[in-house]
């Protein structure tokens, strides 16, 4: 499928990848489940309970970009 | 999203300019030089830092040139005006690592995160001083990382990203053990001024490929499929526009000098005859925080929130993206105002395209 390239008509309606998101909901949910399938296997801790052994990890949780900022954050991170 | 927040989540700091290679894409001037931060700048930054982190998880980031180049001693004596609520990590490029390092890792309690681009044939921009490669020396210092058994994240960096290489590099990094996973698509930045530009279908078909690559064996927290996942998941659920931050995070970078540069490292020690220097002040004549209120005063800065806000208006993966960094705008285009660039297209567009594709393409059969 070709990139999206209109504007984001953000007072008309849906927005062209909202739009592409929806329409591939279902496999979109079954990579989704898997990916939070996979964040429990490697026992990724949250916010609540980083006080944990796994505290210490590199890893943390899914909204590790925000939990432990460094260059894994996405907005505007350096590279 | 609007403007810039006052209140930074980390810190970037050079504690010296010099790295000991000499990396094909590098972006950093000023690279051979030793020019090291004295310890009167940690120490402005620690007093400055330390509401912030009373008030939530604070970081710090010691990247360089190379970090460890500074040495044991003098990285001590900068670590050491920081209180106990201060996370600490360094961006290495590994080739000094020892267990003399580990063991200053482990002290400390410094989360490590290593710069390597896959295997040794995808290490040829990664060279010494003396041009030979630097893929042994960088080895050699992540199995002092693994004997001591300090968890570790890696970024690679992309010059071609295209079918077959992202399902290689995905193998690789869970032989190498890593945690966390974050691609880094070459950029045109600093003084590395090698074109980005790359056919749409390589670059989406390559991040479409790490997808199935990674779903296999989904052991490493791979920054760009997981965020991807948090922004598709957020549009499902219908509250994607909760997803980025109420204000754009000011990334202070703090040079060994004790200048401020704010939202793109990269920018650090360039010039332009419009901007300045990109500076927003220096801390040792004036508090980080009172520097990251006036931060709108920098007429880059206000520049660059106005291609935030073009972005907004114009492109549809705003919301997955939050605009096009600074750094790339002014390299790659020469103002701060404009919106789409390679960096764009190259690792939001067509990451976010790739992931489609791949969902697109592996939808559950009925039955």
């Amino acid at each position: 499928m070709p990139e999206i390239t209109s504007p984001r008509p953000s007072d008309l309606g849906t927005d062209p990848v909202t739009a592409r998101v929806r329409d591939t909901r279902a496999g979109l949910a079954a990579l989704i489940a898997e990916a939070e399938s996979a964040r429990r296997q490697r026992a990724e801790g949250t916010s609540e309970d980083e006080n944990t052994e796994d505290g210490g990890s590199a890893v943390c949780a899914w909204n590790h970009f925000e939990n432990i900022p460094t260059f894994y954050n996405w907005n505007n991170r350096p590279r | 999203m609007r403007g810039i927040s006052a209140a930074p989540t980390y810190v970037v700091m050079q504690p010296t300019t010099l790295c000991n290679l000499d990396c094909s894409y590098c972006y950093l001037p000023f690279r051979q030089a030793d020019r090291r931060m004295p310890v009167t700048v940690a120490q402005a930054v620690a007093a400055s830092v330390a509401p912030f982190a009373r008030s939530g998880r604070f970081s710090v980031v010691w990247h360089g040139g190379e970090p460890l180049a500074a040495g044991r001693e003098h990285l001590a004596a900068l670590l050491a005006p920081f209180g106990p609520g201060i996370e600490h990590h360094v961006q290495t490029n590994a080739t000094l690592i020892d267990d003399a390092w580990c063991a200053f890792f482990a002290e400390h309690e410094i989360r490590v995160s290593v710069s390597v681009d896959g295997p040794a044939a995808r290490n040829g921009d990664r060279i010494t001083r003396g041009g030979k490669p630097a893929y042994d020396r960088i080895m050699r210092g992540i199995e002092a990382l693994r004997r001591h058994d300090i968890p570790f994240s890696a970024l690679c960096v992309v010059g071609e990203p295209r079918p077959g290489v992202a399902a290689e590099l995905y193998e690789y990094f869970l032989g190498l053990g890593c945690d966390v996973l974050g691609i880094n698509v070459e950029e045109l930045e600093g003084v590395n001024t090698r074109a980005n530009g790359h056919a749409a279908a390589d670059v989406t078909a390559f991040w479409s490929e790490l997808v199935t690559a990674w779903r296999r064996d989904p052991r490493i927290h791979l920054r760009e499929i997981e965020w991807s996942l948090r922004y598709v998941a957020a549009v499902l659920d219908g509250n994607a526009d909760d997803l980025l931050p109420r204000r754009l995070d000011p990334i202070p970078t703090v040079a060994h000098d004790g200048s401020v540069v704010l939202l793109s490292p990269e920018l650090a020690g360039f010039h332009d005859p419009r901007y300045g220097d990109f500076t927003s002040g220096n801390v040792l004549t004036t508090p980080l925080a009172e520097i990251l209120a006036g931060a709108a005063a920098t007429p880059w800065i206000a520049e660059f929130v106005r291609g935030v806000e073009a972005c907004r208006v114009t492109c549809p993966y705003f919301g997955f993206c939050g605009g096009a960094h600074a750094a790339n705008r002014y390299f790659e285009r020469g103002r701060f105002d404009i919106t789409e660039t390679d960096h764009c297209r190259n690792s939001k567009i067509r990451l976010l395209e790739g992931v489609l594709d791949h969902a697109r393409d592996h939808q559950p059969t009925a039955v």
